[in-house]
């Protein structure tokens, strides 16, 4: 993009007076323009794809994951050929909202999805999907005072300090983009029309397997197997990784897998330590890798981690993925009445980046991570402490929360942690 | 709802829950244990759906068809479909009534009957079937089951199935327990003080966040359902008491806290640059024997006092 922009900008460049000091003739210089329907691209050009953007960093396909604060924290999106693993919160609450969001943008973005459930039918899941935020609340144009829209209970137009305006009110994570990366209604349903203009395949196990198969130990569970051919046999007929040339447009196939790993896929790695086909799983995300990395595919995955036995796995399962998001819900834990958690409803943690084409990763600064859902939105913001207003505020309080900080991290200050019921 | 507010609602509400269970469909997951046996709950919840006019299956693997019937009345008995896996689990007598396939197949074919209405499995027990099956081919089996008439509008009474299954937790490990708690729509974990039985619900719907609740309850010699209220509050026991809380802070030598007087006396110290009021008056107030201020001073014999300003040697 940098480069077709230098070629056209006109009176800086010596390549272009030279053109523009003889017409007539035909000069070596030749203007690069984008050339038609793409038979043969060689080279590093830019696929322009609908709802994906190159990255800044490291030059990867980025697509969005469906909120904007995570693809702030990840780096900027997601990358094509990569996956997103999601360690399920304990009651399955809000990893199904963040899997709905990821195709949700998908078919707000024109993507083909592939969902794969073992639970649940996947024309359900789409039923399901949030509605899309496009009117006046999205984000389109930059010079309108779009951020107080983040905070509507707050219409205050400050007069002196006009400035702070453009601030976000609470440290949200995330700056707003108008076409990539949309925010969604966590209460409303996607219209129905655009479900029906998308381009979806469903995978549902039940319908698939009906037989009980005899397996082999050291082969894959064969719903794994059934899955991995479906995938490969879409991202083959559609294209996806190169195969057709005579596509015209482009697309990116977003891949959903849900609740992967528990036994409703036939693994038992959730019920017994040393089951007869813990390989299964890993074997399974190998070959995942290598379909999606060579296509333009991007996948998320929802794993009940927490049921997990053999913690062993978690960590092959962590190290195959590109991306490990682990969600940890307030409910039901000692966590759920304290008061420095009482306007989330979890935390989140960030447990891998990956280091694409890269020496380094895309680490952000910021490590204390809370999310809550409300009505309408789901938003993750940095966990702050309350402020210590130290003559106004008891001793018994201060207490309360000297001992729930220690579990956080050392972004989130250390001027609380550490203090023990002293009076002096 | 947060869990303290559930377990703050009304007498109503509360009462409602235990007798709801069936209501909500799906698979209900009884976990019972050595000391608060769970067999008679599931009596007591098979009975209360047979009265209801709903159709009853019973899966009898753990006990014997005499005993499971036993403290029925005959009007009950008889609308029981009772599937005996006891007597013969193996087969090995091969008659005609030995259904094929063991205790799954008898589930899919009870999920394949053409009649509608609302229908009740009773699994007894769960234990039998986790140590006699694959886990993973259970756990699909039973979701098949309770979610078979998941259709688009599927809060239709008609076709609704609800799974009870007796789970002796004690017998395994928590990877068969998790497993089958994250299928459940709704888990009892029977527990109790001093004769008295407590059921703890916990109920999870499936986008909502769960709500649980403890009902007291007991069972009455014809198996129907009693609920009460709870113990008294002071019977209630501490915490752990074989570990007593160990206190640190005792046979210090030197003082951790303040005493009353100490603490009143520190809060009413004001501090040496915290400006009161006070202390301006008394500033503002001129003192007496003083009019203006001097300043005294007596050079000794190490000072160097030059009336000249050292400046003058500066040439800018």
């Amino acid at each position: 993009m940098a480069a077709v922009a230098t070629c056209g900008s006109g009176a800086g460049s010596p390549g272009s007076a030279v053109a523009t000091a003889s017409k007539s003739n035909v000069t070596s210089f030749q203007r690069r323009g984008p050339r038609a329907s793409g038979t043969n691209d060689s080279g590093p050009r830019l696929v322009s794809i609908a709802g994906t953007r190159p990255s800044v960093r490291n030059g990867q396909l980025l697509v969005s994951t469906g909120l904007p604060a995570l693809d702030q924290l990840l780096g900027g999106g997601l990358a094509i050929g990569t996956v997103l693993l999601i360690e399920e919160d304990k009651y399955n609450i809000y990893s199904p909202l963040l899997f709905k969001c990821f195709l949700a943008e998908g078919i707000v973005n024109g993507h083909t999805l592939l969902v794969a459930s073992a639970k649940e039918d996947p024309a359900n899941i789409l039923q399901e999907l949030p509605a899309p935020l496009l009117d006046d609340n999205s984000k389109k144009e930059f010079d309108e005072d779009v951020y107080n829209h983040k905070t509507p209970e707050s219409n205050i137009k400050m007069k002196i300090a006009w400035r702070y305006q453009l601030l976000p009110k609470m440290e949200q994570i995330g700056p707003v983009s108008s076409r990539f990366g949309h925010y969604y209604d966590a209460s409303k349903r996607i219209p129905q029309e655009l479900i029906e203009a998308s381009n979806w395949h469903g995978f549902f196990l039940p319908e698939k397997i009906s037989s009980t198969l005899k397996v082999e130990p050291w082969s894959l569970t064969p719903g794994y197997i059934k899955l991995l051919q479906f995938i490969q046999n879409i991202i083959y007929e559609e294209g996806f990784d190169g195969s057709n040339p005579q596509k015209k447009q482009r697309n990116v196939l977003r891949i959903g897998i849900q609740n992967l790993g528990s036994p409703l896929w036939g693994d038992d790695i959730c019920c017994a330590e040393n089951g007869s086909n813990s390989h299964s799983l890993t074997k399974f995300l190998y070959v995942l890798r290598g379909l999606l990395r060579t296509s333009l595919s991007a996948c998320i995955i929802t794993m009940p981690t927490h049921l997990i036995q053999n913690k062993a796995i978690i960590a092959r399962v962590t190290n195959l993925s590109d991306i490990v998001i682990g969600l940890e819900s307030f409910i039901g834990s000692e966590r759920e009445t304290n008061p420095l958690y009482k306007d989330y409803h979890g935390l989140i943690h960030i447990r891998q980046i990956p280091r694409l084409n890269n020496l380094i990763c895309d680490e952000s600064d910021v490590k204390d991570l809370a999310f809550k859902l409300k009505r309408k939105l789901f938003t993750i913001e940095r966990l702050h402490l309350p402020p210590d207003l130290s003559d106004t505020v008891s001793h018994s309080s201060k207490q309360d929360l000297a001992e729930s900080t220690k579990r956080l991290g050392p972004g989130c200050g250390m001027m609380a942690g550490g203090k023990k019921h002293l009076d002096f | 709802v947060t869990l303290s507010e559930g377990a703050r609602a009304g007498t109503g509400r509360e009462l409602g829950m235990l007798d709801s269970l069936l209501s909500l469909g799906g698979l209900v997951l009884l976990r019972d244990s050595v000391e608060w046996e769970g067999r008679s709950l599931l009596k007591a919840l098979v009975k209360k759906s047979a009265l209801c006019g709903e159709q009853v299956h019973i899966l009898g693997c753990e006990v014997s068809e005499e005993e499971f019937r036993e403290g029925f009345d005959s009007n009950i008995n008889n609308r029981l479909v009772y599937h005996d896996f006891f007597r013969d689990p193996l087969n090995w007598s091969k008659t005609e009534e030995a259904l094929p396939g063991g205790p799954l197949g008898a589930l899919r074919a009870i999920c394949k009957r053409t009649d509608p209405g609302p229908v009740t499995i009773a699994l007894d027990s769960l234990s039998w079937l986790l140590l006699h099956l694959p886990c993973t081919t259970l756990c699909q089996a039973l979701h098949a089951v309770s979610h078979q008439d998941s259709c688009p509008g599927d809060s239709s009474p008609v076709g609704k199935v609800s799974v009870l299954g007796l789970l002796h937790e004690e017998l395994h490990g928590p990877g068969p327990v998790g497993a089958l708690s994250s299928l459940a729509q709704t888990e009892v974990t029977l527990g109790g003080t001093k004769g008295q039985a407590s059921a703890h619900i916990l109920c999870r719907r499936p986008r909502q966040r769960p709500t649980d609740q403890t009902q007291w309850f007991s069972i009455l010699p014809d198996f129907s359902l009693d609920l009460q209220e709870g113990p008294s509050v002071e019977s209630q026991p501490c915490s752990d008491p074989h570990i007593p809380p160990v206190d640190p802070t005792t046979h210090l030598t030197f003082n951790l806290h303040l005493s009353k007087k100490e603490r009143e006396a520190r809060d009413s110290l004001i501090l040496p640059f915290q400006f009161s009021s006070e202390k301006q008056q008394a500033l503002l107030r001129p003192r007496p024997g003083q009019a203006t201020s001097h300043i005294f001073y007596e050079p000794d014999a190490y000072d160097d006092l030059d009336q000249e300003d050292p400046d003058d040697d500066l040439d800018i």
